[in-house]
């Protein structure tokens, strides 16, 4: 059986399966909160529990698949580019709502976070959480975060900020679809850009848009004012 | 033709790995191979044929791709477990306040923008 559940072909049968099973469930049931990302986790995490795998020989079994994510982030161009003129044409409109909707998301978890008394390194794991999850690590590291924590809070905000979005976007009078993909971006980075991509390519494009320029620019800047 | 689209991309991304390597420690390399390709293509003007393939044929699929990383979850140490609780309800409670922020804040400045031009 062990052979079996540790041949990498069983993770990516794994990978490819549960994506299917999100994506049609998804699909059948129309329920927002069913998010392909969410359940296909939860289908994967619990299979790998049920059948004693660990995670790190998953994620090296799984690589054929992982290692595509990076091409497909440099592809997030293309919609960046389709859209390039109402880019443009938005730019002070977008530029302020990064920075406040940045500044607040940051403000307010934290202040939360220490109101209810979290650990002191868990708050600060907590800081970087609206980048996407590769720029955050470094950066929870170097304000006395910790590094694979930031990575959890990363994932935690993605997938309950896309299952959250569209109902609170609808409450909120939200139609715009370039404000609704700003907003998916800044608070649900990849996972929140995927769900945009299908919401339409402008939605898509600005949330690619806030991901890429909130990340870099928390990267620069979250160090320097922290140091 | 896919496969041309998907070299460009692999090429930049590569293009990152070097930059993130001796120059910007801080960006992830796909992140610089973004900004190369989205500058790249301004200074074009559009997008090739190719390289639209390779985008309409990996976008569709991201939370694929983002299952497996997001699936490290599992790994989450027992401090975060303990403090499960009051992180859930922080995330929640901040999300719960800019995502409805965030979005009406552009749309409210897009439309203001709108009646003045």
């Amino acid at each position: 059986m062990n052979l079996l559940t540790h041949h990498p072909l069983f993770a990516i049968a794994l990978t490819l399966a549960a994506f299917l099973i999100a994506a049609w469930l998804y699909r059948r049931s129309g329920w927002l909160l069913l998010q392909p990302v969410l359940v296909s986790v939860t289908l994967i995490v619990t299979t790998l529990l049920l059948c004693g795998v660990d995670y790190a020989t998953y994620r090296a079994g799984a690589e054929p698949v992982a290692w595509l994510l990076g091409p497909a982030t440099v592809a997030l161009a293309v919609p960046l580019q389709h859209n390039i003129k109402r880019i443009r044409q938005l730019f002070w409109p977008v530029l302020i709502t990064l920075t406040a909707g940045g500044v607040l998301s940051v403000a307010l978890t934290l202040a939360i976070g220490w109101a209810l008394g979290a650990d002191w390194s868990v708050v600060m794991s907590l800081a970087p959480k609206f980048v996407t999850m590769p720029i955050a690590m470094p950066v929870a590291e170097q304000i006395g975060g910790v590094a694979s924590l930031a990575a959890v809070m990363v994932m935690l905000t993605g997938v309950i900020g896309t299952a959250m979005g569209p109902l609170l976007l609808r409450w909120a009078g939200v139609e715009h679809p370039a404000a609704r993909g700003l907003s998916y971006g800044i608070n649900a980075h990849a996972i929140g850009t995927a769900h945009a991509l299908q919401e339409g390519e402008e939605c898509g494009a600005f949330a690619a848009l806030a991901m890429s320029l909130l990340g870099i620019g928390t990267a620069l800047l979250l160090p320097l004012l922290l140091a | 033709m896919m496969v041309r689209g998907l070299f460009w991309l692999v090429l930049l991304q590569f293009f990152g790995v070097a930059l993130n390597h001796w120059l910007l420690p801080m960006l992830p390399a796909s992140i610089i191979g973004l900004l190369l390709l989205s500058v790249w293509l301004m200074w074009r003007g559009a997008v090739p044929e190719p390289l639209q393939q390779a985008a309409g044929g990996l976008l569709p699929y991201l939370p694929l791709l983002l299952a497996v990383p997001a699936s490290g979850i599992m790994t989450s140490s027992d401090l975060l477990l303990g403090e499960l609780p009051v992180i859930a309800t922080a995330l929640v409670l901040s999300l719960l306040v800019t995502v409805p922020f965030c979005g009406w804040l552009l749309q409210t400045l897009i439309r203001r923008q709108e009646r003045k031009g």
